[in-house]
């Protein structure tokens, strides 16, 4: 477990912050997404790749998580004891910033495929949505990345 | 843009990481791994034993150093979620009971119907209140007089005692209905009275200064609250003058059982079936068999043993299971970084489970009516704590105060005064 750990972590954790921009909510996704692979050891086919299996649960969580915060922010102004997180433009990239504006469904796919290198099939099933809706969700995300003229600016523009 | 270019740019994004984030993350899973692969005995609440409490709490006094600290406010959601295996953040409103049943809240201005769904209802300007067994009636006290309520408000019956039977602000004073429904134990002034659940044949019991009643027999001073034998049978048990716990038949005033109480005791509940009392001071919590002595009317006890609890904790609220020998607990510690409490589920030399850890103060600590979960209540942050046994997520409610505001009253953080009934 514990190479597993060294091997997936940075990962995981990546991938998560990059669908929930959360700091603190990227680390509980990729921890929780750790303890449920412990809790279902004895379940797991050892003859199947672990790393789409963690990905399968932490991209999943990470949508999750975004629905609740978007429910969240929609229901009125609440009194949390929790204080607000730094915003992005402290934190992050033109590239981040540009991600952040796709909605949460299309930065899964965008991170699923360019970040984490799954095939479109690979992620249909990950996500368990058609394929053609794999496929319109990536061409969006990646049109809207280019409308912003952000996301040039980060990838061919600066090589 | 091509895909490498892409896939470029999301790998070389800085990714803001709190100090030691992958490491915290590898204790939790490493400690997660080696549990699953030595197993304890007793399912979920032999998951953490006595060291994994000591290594909990080491972490939690890492943590509450980390509150303090500019990143605090990251990890006090860690805190939080990551101890609570996955609490989540607050809603923020009280829409629905979890797990079911109703709840009992005493307010400034009265108590309080909670129904599953959320809606509430105020019954009245009643100093406390409690329970029938079956969640038909409330027992509610306001300066001499005893009320039988409907759940609606609409009031059974009453009777004028000689003395103030309301203790305001003191859970411990509340008048207690027994799991038969056939009698309501209260105190009136120094005097413990039954009185039958139709509000006749009111009787005195015990008391603290009665010169007719031998010393051993008198209730204590400090006014232990009575706790019922949850067998249905009416059997009171109470703390008595001597520091003793002596069991009574309530119908007769028989003496079944008596035992040296803990001292200082502040606390007592009878549950687990009938097999356990729980004796509570802030610094020690017992559990105490019980069991039918050769006459399955006739209970006898048997030794009490203490629970472990962490050294320096103070005891703010503790509850037996229904059903189980399982105690919950509130505790609080204090070290150098600050004060930080916890919920913990205990057993007799045998194993411990943090439930939650959070900073500052947490209050009391209540069973569901089937024993699975728990409702930890959080003043500080105005919060209700509901706490699943087993699997499945914790559940936050905020704003609670607010939702129990009426009038003109400012309000006030209530207290819970039941979880009812057994489906």
């Amino acid at each position: 477990m514990s190479e597993l750990y060294s091997m997936h972590w940075r990962g995981a954790y990546r991938a998560a912050f990059l669908v929930v921009h959360d700091a603190v909510a990227a680390e509980d996704i990729a921890q929780d997404a750790f303890l449920a692979a412990v809790d279902a050891l004895e379940r797991f086919d050892r003859r199947r790749p672990f790393r789409p299996w963690l990905h399968r649960i932490v991209v999943n969580r990470a949508l999750d998580w975004t629905r609740r915060e978007s429910l969240r922010r929609r229901v009125d102004s609440i009194e949390s004891v929790f204080e607000p997180l730094p915003p992005p433009g402290e934190i992050g990239s033109e590239m981040m910033a540009a991600l952040k504006e796709l909605p949460a469904e299309q930065r899964a796919v965008v991170v699923l495929r360019h970040l984490l290198e799954y095939t479109p099939g690979e992620i249909a099933r990950m996500l368990e949505l058609p394929r053609g809706t794999v496929n319109s969700r990536l061409r969006r995300g990646l049109d809207r990345l280019r409308e912003t003229g952000r996301a040039g600016a980060v990838g061919e523009g600066r090589r | 843009m091509s895909d490498k270019s892409l896939a470029r740019g999301l790998r070389d994004i800085p990714i803001p990481e709190s100090a030691g984030v992958e490491e915290r993350g590898r204790r939790i899973v490493e400690a997660a791994f080696a549990e699953r692969q030595h197993p304890t005995r007793g399912g979920l609440e032999g998951r953490w034993r006595l060291p994994r409490l000591a290594l909990a709490l080491g972490l939690a006094t890492l943590l509450a150093a980390l509150l303090l600290s500019p990143a605090g406010a990251a990890v006090r959601d860690w805190v939080d979620e990551a101890i609570t295996n996955g609490a989540p953040r607050p809603e923020p409103n009280l829409a629905r009971i979890p797990g079911g049943g109703k709840l009992l809240v005493q307010t400034g201005e009265g108590p309080w119907v909670v129904q599953p769904d959320g809606s509430r209802r105020l019954l009245g300007d009643y100093e406390t209140a409690s329970w029938s067994p079956h969640g038909l009636f409330v027992v509610a006290a306001k300066g001499r007089t005893l009320s039988a309520l409907e759940p609606d408000g609409t009031q059974r019956w009453s009777l004028s005692a000689g003395k103030r039977v309301a203790f305001p602000g003191r859970r411990v004073a509340s008048p207690v209905w027994s799991p038969s429904g056939e009698r309501i134990a209260y105190r009136s002034g120094f005097d413990l009275r039954v009185v039958a659940g139709d509000g006749t044949e009111d009787r005195l019991l015990a008391s603290t200064i009665d010169a007719g009643i031998p010393p051993d027999a008198r209730i204590s001073p400090a006014y232990v609250p009575p706790a019922w034998s949850p067998t249905g049978a009416d059997q009171l048990a109470y703390v008595t003058g001597a520091g003793r716990v002596r069991i009574l038949d309530s119908e007769t005033g028989a003496v079944l059982a008596a035992a040296p109480a803990l001292p200082n005791v502040t606390w007592m509940d009878w549950a687990a079936g009938g097999r356990k009392i729980l004796e509570a001071s802030p610094g020690t919590l017992r559990l105490r068999p019980v069991w039918p002595a050769g006459h399955p009317t006739r209970p006898a006890l048997g030794k009490a043993r203490s629970l472990p609890l962490p050294p320096d904790a103070s005891v703010v609220d503790a509850a037996l299971a229904p059903e189980r020998s399982l105690v919950a607990a509130s505790i609080t510690h204090w070290k150098e970084h600050g004060t930080y409490s916890e919920i913990v589920v205990l057993r007799p030399g045998k194993s411990a489970r943090v439930m939650l850890t959070v900073p500052g103060s947490l209050g009391q600590v209540v069973w569901s009516p089937d024993g699975r979960r728990l409702l930890a209540t959080w003043p500080g942050a105005n919060q209700w704590l509901f706490l699943p046994l087993g699997r499945g997520q914790g559940r936050a409610v905020a704003n609670i105060s607010t939702a129990f505001a009426s009038g003109q009253r400012a309000a006030s953080f209530p207290r819970i005064d039941g979880w009812c009934c057994r489906r």
